[in-house]
């Protein structure tokens, strides 16, 4: 039964508490283990302190100093600029928008805004030919085209700078296309 | 702590070691292991004596103990050493009636878990309500009840087939 089970735990449980092994000198070895468990819990808090600064001062110093940018930190002042299509020089003008070589004298177009042939109008005066800086100057026809105004007939086409843009006026080619959306 | 302290406490261990060194026994099983749990308990004691000498430090040292026993932090030291001895080897017949079964029992003792051996203990060598028990331990009574279960029928599981039917039964 249970209660026979049970007088079996108790009674080989009080055997076993016979045969405890008899020890002296129990306090002072306990007190040596105090002191070490003290001297463990201050060497362990100085650890902790000491770790919690070394983490702490990098980022008090880093969150201090706000007005100079971080070292790493891109410079807006050396950053180079974006390469420029026109061989010759600062584009001021379209860009790698082609002009129409042959057809109505376009507006040299307005960067950030599509250059979009306008209706047929009046022919502009011939243009000027053999110009340094003809960053401006797209179309052969010279440069009295408004921009945004209705483009003419084509005038009279000058004679190509040898330091005109890299885009070529070729007089006598086919009507023009509408210039690309830049 | 003073002279008048000290003093005080070393009778004190001196008067009571004999029987907390039976429950630290009894608790762990191991002559080595009892007396680290004594020393382990003593020295979580010693820093409190001078609150509760007045009152009843034999049944602090004696909480401290079970809740050692039963704590992880000594499960995981414990788990760290290998015992050498062969107390663990299967018990043969005796003719002499008895002592197989007692040797068979505490072989199945050293089988349980720190818990189940710690409630083992207590309610049936110290002979305490499963209300005390709880309280020692600080755990609910349900718990208690379903530790010592669990013990008994582990022990009822681990003890040989041979010479145990009348008490099986």
């Amino acid at each position: 039964m249970t209660d026979s089970f049970e007088h079996l735990i108790r009674s080989t449980l009080t055997d076993l508490a016979e045969e405890a092994p008899i020890v002296h000198d129990q306090l002072s070895r306990a007190e040596r283990r105090v002191r070490n468990r003290r001297r463990a819990t201050v060497t362990m808090g100085a650890l902790g302190t000491l770790a919690a600064i070394v983490i702490a001062t990098p980022l008090a110093l880093a969150g201090t100093g706000s007005d100079q940018p971080r070292p790493a930190a891109p410079n807006p002042a050396v950053e180079p600029s974006l390469p420029v299509p026109t061989p010759s020089g600062p584009a001021v003008g379209p860009g790698p928008v082609a002009p129409s070589p042959s057809g109505e004298p376009g507006p040299p177009g307005v960067p950030g805004r599509s250059s979009v042939p306008g209706p047929p109008g009046v022919p502009g005066p011939p243009g000027v030919p053999g110009r340094p800086w003809p960053t401006v100057e797209p179309s052969p026809s010279g440069p009295v085209a408004v921009p945004g105004a209705p483009g003419g007939a084509p005038g009279a086409p000058g004679v190509p700078s040898p330091v005109s843009p890299a885009v070529e006026p070729s007089p006598s080619g086919p009507p023009g296309v509408p210039s690309r959306v830049s | 702590m003073d002279e008048d302290e000290r003093a005080r406490l070393a009778e004190f261990v001196a008067s009571r070691t004999p029987a907390l060194m039976r429950v630290a026994y009894l608790l762990t099983g191991n002559r080595s292991a009892a007396e680290d749990l004594f020393q382990s308990a003593l020295a979580r004691t010693i820093p409190k004596w001078g609150g509760i000498r007045h009152a009843d430090p034999e049944g602090y040292l004696r909480v401290v103990m079970y809740r050692e026993q039963v704590s992880w932090w000594r499960r995981l030291r414990r788990w760290r050493e290998t015992p050498l001895n062969q107390a663990d080897e299967p018990v043969g017949a005796d003719p002499s009636g008895g002592s197989d079964v007692r040797l068979a029992m505490r072989a199945a003792l050293r089988h349980l878990p720190p818990a189940q051996r710690a409630v083992v203990v207590l309610r049936y060598y110290e002979d305490l309500p499963e209300a005390r028990v709880a309280e020692l331990l600080g755990c609910s009574v349900g718990t208690v009840r379903s530790r010592t279960h669990r013990a008994v029928t582990r022990l009822r599981e681990l003890l040989p087939e041979t010479e145990l039917l009348e008490v099986r039964r």
